[in-house]
């Protein structure tokens, strides 16, 4: 299985919330916090990502990038 | 240049058609839903010649509207219901002194500071007058990232020939929302100064004024008058809706803007669900289209107003079918964006089948 994570550039985050709905993990919210233009941005929750990069694909403005690690053999 | 096909913001399609348009000056203060429009007109100025300023607030932009438009030039502003709010007197201004202008509202959730998200409550302001004073605003509503950047020119053509302030009632989702547009080429919108403007006295005419004080009631009577007969020949000859599946409707989905787009699910699932639903949607919400309304009440059983608001064009669409038809109302209020499937079951319930 590979593991993943994501970092969303949450000053071109809208807080549509299409990733959330998108991610197939459950591994995104939105923030608590808002951002300079007072959206709430989407975040990472839970350290489950897989990388399958879905949320990337359907971020209307192009917010995140996904990274993807294999994960460490035992 | 020809049709360009492009994937934007509501916001920058709505910027860019306008600088298609021919637009030669802009001002406006940031808010969100809406400073992308700001934000796209400042990048492509100095690119592109035409002016672009900040202003110091949301007042001082209209009233550099109303100089510019006066000065006769093809002008513009845009905001977010607060600061639309705060534009109001000098909208008066602008309708008494006969202006064209376009004004652009991204609609956000309200009353008070609000919240930054879509939507609807700002119809009366926009079509019963807002500022003060017997004047009325043209009101065209998109609901989609190609009307917004349509509906600039419609907007420029209108304003123009009636010499009226137009304005673009749109709203948070739409201003955000990423879809394809088909982008009109450059200097497709012809441009005369217009005699009237106050461009310097030359000796070869009379000397141009444009002024909103009429101190003898007498004068001010008649250029009420003069306002009115203009606002008759635009509810005469500018009215525009679009109808779907009405012709054999039993329950009409009464919307505008993003409310429309949200009925048009709501209406498939009706009529998945084996119920003869249709759409009337009103493109321009002043003028009104009451009298396609008064007509579809002659065949529909049921209205069904559906707004991001507490229920404000239910008024328009109550005096559209006069009384001949229930009308019935469903929403959402304070940015919060109505579910198709609970439009569905309110109609399941005022149809009272399955
Ligand atoms: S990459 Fe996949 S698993 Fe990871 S956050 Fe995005 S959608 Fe979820
Ligand atoms: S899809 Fe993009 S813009 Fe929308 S909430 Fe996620 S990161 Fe933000």
């Amino acid at each position: 299985m590979i593991k993943g994570t994501v970092k969303i550039a949450s000053e071109i985050c809208k807080g549509c919330e299409l990733c959330i709905v998108a991610c197939p993990q459950d591994s995104l919210q939105l923030s608590r916090e808002i951002n300079l233009r007072g959206y709430r941005y989407a975040e990472l929750k839970d350290d489950n990502c897989t990388g399958c990069i879905n949320c990337a694909l359907v971020c209307p403005d192009s917010a995140i990038t996904v990274y993807r690690m294999p994960k460490k053999s035992k | 240049m020809t049709k360009e096909i492009r994937l934007m913001k509501g916001n920058e399609a709505l910027a860019e058609a306008s600088i298609r348009a021919g637009l030669q000056a802009y001002f406006g203060y940031p808010i969100t839903p809406q400073s992308e429009v700001l934000e796209y007109f400042a990048e492509q100025a100095p690119k592109r010649g035409f002016t672009v300023l900040q202003a110091e607030s949301e007042v001082a932009s209209i009233n550099m509207v109303f100089g510019a438009a006066g000065a006769g030039a093809r002008v513009m502003t845009s905001s977010s219901s607060p600061g639309i709010s705060l534009m109001q007197e000098g909208l008066s201004y602008i309708a008494a002194g006969e202006l064209p202008c376009l004004i652009v509202n991204v609609n956000r959730g309200g009353p008070g500071l609000g919240t930054i998200q879509p939507g609807q409550g700002d119809y009366f302001q926009s079509t019963k007058g807002g500022g003060h004073g017997d004047y009325h605003l043209i009101v065209l509503a998109p609901s989609s990232v190609q009307e917004m950047a349509d509906f600039v020119f419609e907007g420029f053509k209108l304003a123009e020939k009636y010499r009226n302030p137009v304005m673009i009632l749109t709203d948070g989702a739409l201003g955000q929302m990423m879809e394809k547009v088909e982008l009109p080429p450059e200097g497709s919108l012809p441009y005369v100064r217009p005699e009237w403007a106050t461009t310097g006295k030359a000796a070869t005419r009379e000397r141009n004024i444009v002024t909103t004080l009429f101190i003898e009631p007498e004068v001010m009577e008649q250029v009420n008058i003069k306002l009115q007969k203009k606002y008759t020949e635009i509810c005469e000859k500018e009215v525009r809706y679009e109808t779907i599946n009405c012709e054999d409707a039993e329950i009409v989905l009464c919307a505008y803007g993003l409310s429309a787009r949200i009925s048009q699910k709501a209406m498939d699932l009706a009529r998945e669900g084996g119920i003869k639903a249709g759409i009337f949607r009103p493109i321009t919400l002043y003028p009104y289209p009451y009298e396609i309304l008064n007509k579809l009440a002659e065949t529909a059983d049921h209205f069904l107003d559906v707004e991001m608001n507490a229920g404000q064009m239910i008024e328009d669409v109550r005096l559209g079918v006069n009384g001949k038809k229930p009308v019935h109302f469903t929403g959402r209020m304070g940015g919060m964006i109505p579910d198709p499937e609970v439009i569905y079951q309110e109609i399941v319930k005022i149809v009272g089948k399955k």
